[in-house]
């Protein structure tokens, strides 16, 4: 009966109006928040600091899309080549590619910041740190340090976009005596990233949400202008949401601009008019203009040159400058690959240098409060008798992933379902979450949860909670993907033999689909123990926060111990990207792999 | 039939969260607990921080302690910092704030604040031998740290010199640690706060940092407590004066900021006392 209602479209609609409209009137006129909402702050003058509180927030959002551009860029430039280089035949080079790679991905983004704004420059002579210094260097250090970071991750994407073209096709180009880089010009790179879109964009999209960590270096972005204008005027829950807004709809806009190029690029059907795709049309009529006016005119008569010039004779003489040509490449690359060893060697040994000449005593010294903090002897206002360090981190993690796990499973079969009711709840929960940075999501469970439910939380908790529902958000997304890739046909063989959709789930497409996500979800519990540092800001007793408190009472070795923590980061997260790789490779078909 | 009683579960959960979020008076709560949370900093030197063994303590750390005990209640220590502190104390989840903070009248807008427990004053650190007052200091950057009074009072200060750029001047970090290594690495000029947080960090290096120049405001320490709870305030203003009034007080202060500390300070002002 309820189940013949509920396929109506019509009923479904009224239900998740009626639902809305009952969270609208509960929250506005039933519900006590016990807080006083004062939206007005946000487009008044504010009379005690003579400004507008909004027009703050904007500066903030400036700032944020600044970065954002910019680093995506970089990284765009920057992942392409170490993406390249990972698949050199010099080895020396590709090696160097992956261990920068591998490092920069399995350390958490605060800890590079750390590092490149308060340690890097003590490494660099006077000179060239008072040129550093005379410019915007905070903003510089954050945007340079995104870009790395993203730069890694898109590496890895670029990399399997490449390893996807098919062999032959790069043999019949270079057999057709095109150079390696007019291949790479005309056959590889353009067909690998019409491949790469859909990952590549959200590496985009991760860009802009990482850049709310450019507040660590005192840089003004949206997160910073938020938490200013809460620390001055005290509001917020008003101050939190504006800048919730602004982050969603940075995101929506992204998204939307990602499948108008997604479709542009689309090889394999014909192209639909949908609305990104028409809009980023638009967006690009002036360059496609400008492109067919002023460029091709040129390539036009340069190549009519080319080929007049080829039917010329082809003298000795020329034959001769050909071949010193080729010699006179092949002796560059060769210098070339000399000088990079060269610069290796000379990094290797300044870094052994600057290593021993550290104090490693005061590592030594702290390392048990750095791994267990005082466990077992903790204070009784201590949890978990003492615990924290990189255990608590640990621990952090493994609540999140396991509970997520659950959430995930749930809100991916839903968001999958065909039945509204369930279908948009769970879109707006993943939209939301994966629309804001995480630490908007942190500051959200801390400060209003508590206030909405009328408990307390300790900040372990809430931090742990914070990440738990910003992981479901993303594991149902990898649950969705899995589902979709069982094929349909097994799904209609399920319905017809007389298994309802949750039967149909329960027995035929989650056991395949969660064999599938097992890689996915072990890459998703590295990021996620990347991302409790970040529990830093509420100040709970992990990694970070420690190495920061240990730090502030030294004061004077802040090398030797954010080195410490970005090895233990790095041990952490690189052994479990092994063991997600392994299984990867287990789980999955044998592939060609293919080097270029 | 189940999806109805899920729905029914549904409303009846909600329901019971709408009665749990209604709370009585702080002060009578916390006489029936026989309990009061606390906030207190973790990363502020000599104010309340982890020591070498990890231990927590320092001034206000013992002033809360003290407070409690003479209210006749457990202390439950919650870990504070300087964007939580307030928040927090709107929110309920602590009924004291014993966080190095000042008692400004915005914030009394929010929050309800005891008798001033703590004379300070917000002085720049800078290397030594290079600026003079805060004139000196004109073009150069600054470091504060966000969501203090010192953020706001510094800008000032600099426009009142004669900044034309005092706003892109002041870089505003998230703890003290961060704000002293970028003075370390050259970053900033100078550092400004209260000087009490200054003299702590400028012992870890001696001979290199002092500190510039007049006060720039005064920063009259107040404990922050929940809105209109005036029991709770009688509370601690009374737990405050017996303090004063039987040494313990100064026996805290010298024990943080009394001569012979790294942290030395004479004690600028005197508590208030209603007879």
């Amino acid at each position: 009966m309820i189940r013949y209602w509920l396929e109506k479209t019509w009923v479904q609609n009224a239900i998740l109006i009626s639902l809305a409209a009952f969270a609208i009137y509960y929250c506005g006129w039933v519900f006590d928040f016990g807080y006083e909402f004062k939206w007005s702050m946000l487009f008044t003058r504010n009379e005690t600091y003579g400004v507008v509180m909004g027009a703050e927030i904007l500066k903030g959002l400036a700032n944020t899309v600044r970065i954002s551009l910019i680093s995506s860029v970089l990284a765009l430039f920057l992942g392409t080549v170490l993406g390249l280089a990972r698949l050199s035949l010099f080895r020396p080079l590709r090696a160097t590619a992956t261990s920068i790679i591998e490092f920069f991905r399995n350390t958490p983004l605060l800890i590079q910041l750390f590092f490149w704004y308060f340690a890097f420059p003590a490494i660099l002579p006077e000179n060239v740190r008072d040129v550093l210094f005379s410019g915007q260097f905070e903003f510089w250090c954050a945007t340079m340090g995104l870009s790395i970071y993203t730069a890694s991750f898109m590496a890895e994407v670029i990399r399997a976009g490449l390893q996807s073209i098919p062999k032959g096709l790069l043999e019949a180009a270079y057999s057709s005596g095109l150079s390696y880089f007019q291949v790479l010009r005309t056959i590889i790179l353009p067909l690998a990233f019409r491949a790469i879109i859909p990952p590549l964009g959200s590496e985009f999209l991760n860009n802009m949400k990482n850049s709310s960590l450019a507040m660590v270096v005192g840089v003004a972005e949206l997160t910073w202008q938020a938490q200013q204008v809460e620390s001055l005027t005290f509001k917020g829950f008003e101050a939190t949401s504006a800048a919730t807004v602004l982050y969603l709809s940075l995101s929506l806009i992204i998204s939307f601009i990602l499948n108008g190029v997604n479709g542009r690029m689309r090889l394999d059907t014909t192209p639909a008019r949908s609305v990104p795709v028409l809009v980023v049309g638009a967006l690009l009529a002036p360059f496609g203009l400008i492109r067919r006016m002023f460029v091709r005119p040129v390539t036009r008569a340069l190549r009519a040159r080319r080929r007049a010039a080829a039917q010329t004779t082809y003298t000795p003489l020329a034959a001769m400058l050909h071949q010193l040509g080729g010699h006179a490449a092949r002796a560059a690359i060769l210098a070339g690959k000399g000088l990079f060893l060269a610069v290796l060697a000379g990094l290797f040994y300044s870094v052994g240098k600057g290593l021993l000449g550290f104090k490693w005593q005061v590592v030594f010294d702290n390392l048990r409060a750095l791994l267990i903090w005082h466990f077992p002897n903790g204070r009784p206002d201590e949890m978990f008798l003492g615990l924290g360090g990189l255990s608590y981190s640990l621990l952090m993690a493994v609540i999140a992933i396991s509970v997520s796990f659950f959430i995930g499973l749930a809100v991916g079969v839903g968001r999958s379902c065909s039945n509204r009711v369930f279908r948009i709840p769970c879109l707006l929960y993943i939209e939301l979450i994966r629309g804001n940075p995480l630490i908007i999501v942190i500051f959200w469970v801390y400060f209003f949860i508590p206030v909405m439910f009328g408990t307390t939380l300790n900040v372990f908790w809430s931090a742990t909670w914070a990440l738990t529902a910003f992981t479901g958000a993303y594991i149902a997304e990898i649950v969705r993907t899995g589902i979709q890739n069982v094929p349909a046909g097994q799904v209609e063989a399920a319905y017809s033999t007389g298994l309802t959709y949750l039967q149909a789930m329960r027995r035929i497409v989650l056991p395949q689909a969660l064999k599938q996500m097992i890689p996915a979800i072990v890459g998703q519990f590295i990021a996620i123990f990347k991302d409790t540092s970040l529990a830093f800001v509420l100040g709970v007793l992990e990694l970070t926060f420690v190495a920061q408190g240990i730090n502030n009472r030294l004061m004077i070795h802040p090398m030797e111990i954010y080195g410490t923590v970005a090895f233990f980061y790095f041990i952490c997260c690189y052994s479990m990207s092994v063991f997600a790789a392994r299984l990867e490779r287990r789980l999955s078909p044998e592939k060609v792999s293919l080097r270029m | 039939m189940r999806l109805v009683k899920l729905l029914a579960l549904a409303t009846a959960l909600t329901a019971l969260m709408a009665s749990v979020a209604v709370a009585g008076p702080v002060f009578d709560r916390i006489q029936k607990d026989k309990k009061i949370r606390v906030g207190i900093m973790t990363d502020s030197i000599p104010g309340a921080f982890y020591n070498e063994k990890g231990e927590w303590g320092g001034f206000d750390y013992d002033m809360a302690t003290e407070v409690a005990k003479r209210m006749g209640v457990e202390i439950e220590r919650v870990q504070v910092n300087n964007k939580t502190r307030i928040a927090l104390v709107q929110s309920g989840q602590i009924d004291l704030s014993v966080s190095n903070m000042t008692h400004t009248r915005e914030r009394d807008k929010s929050v309800d604040f005891s008798l001033t427990y703590f004379f300070d004053g917000q002085k720049i650190l800078a290397k030594k031998g290079q600026f003079k007052s805060v004139k000196d200091m004109v073009g150069k950057k600054i470091a504060t740290m966000q969501g203090t009074t010192s953020e706001v009072n510094v800008r000032r200060a600099l426009k009142e010199a004669g900044d034309p750029n005092a706003e892109a001047n002041v870089i505003s970090f998230q703890k003290e640690s961060e704000c002293f290594q970028a003075l370390q690495n050259g970053r900033v000029a100078g550092w400004s706060t209260d000087a009490s947080i200054l003299v702590g960090y400028a012992a870890k290096t001696p001979g290199q940092f002092e500190l510039v120049g007049d006060f720039l405001s005064d920063e009259p320490y107040g404990m922050a407590m929940p809105q209109d709870d005036s029991a709770l305030r009688d509370a601690v203003n009374a737990a405050i004066q017996d303090m004063w009034k039987d040494g313990t007080y100064k026996k805290i202060y010298n024990k943080w900021y009394g001569p012979g500390t790294p942290f030395e300070m004479p004690l600028a002002g005197q508590i208030e006392i209603w007879p």
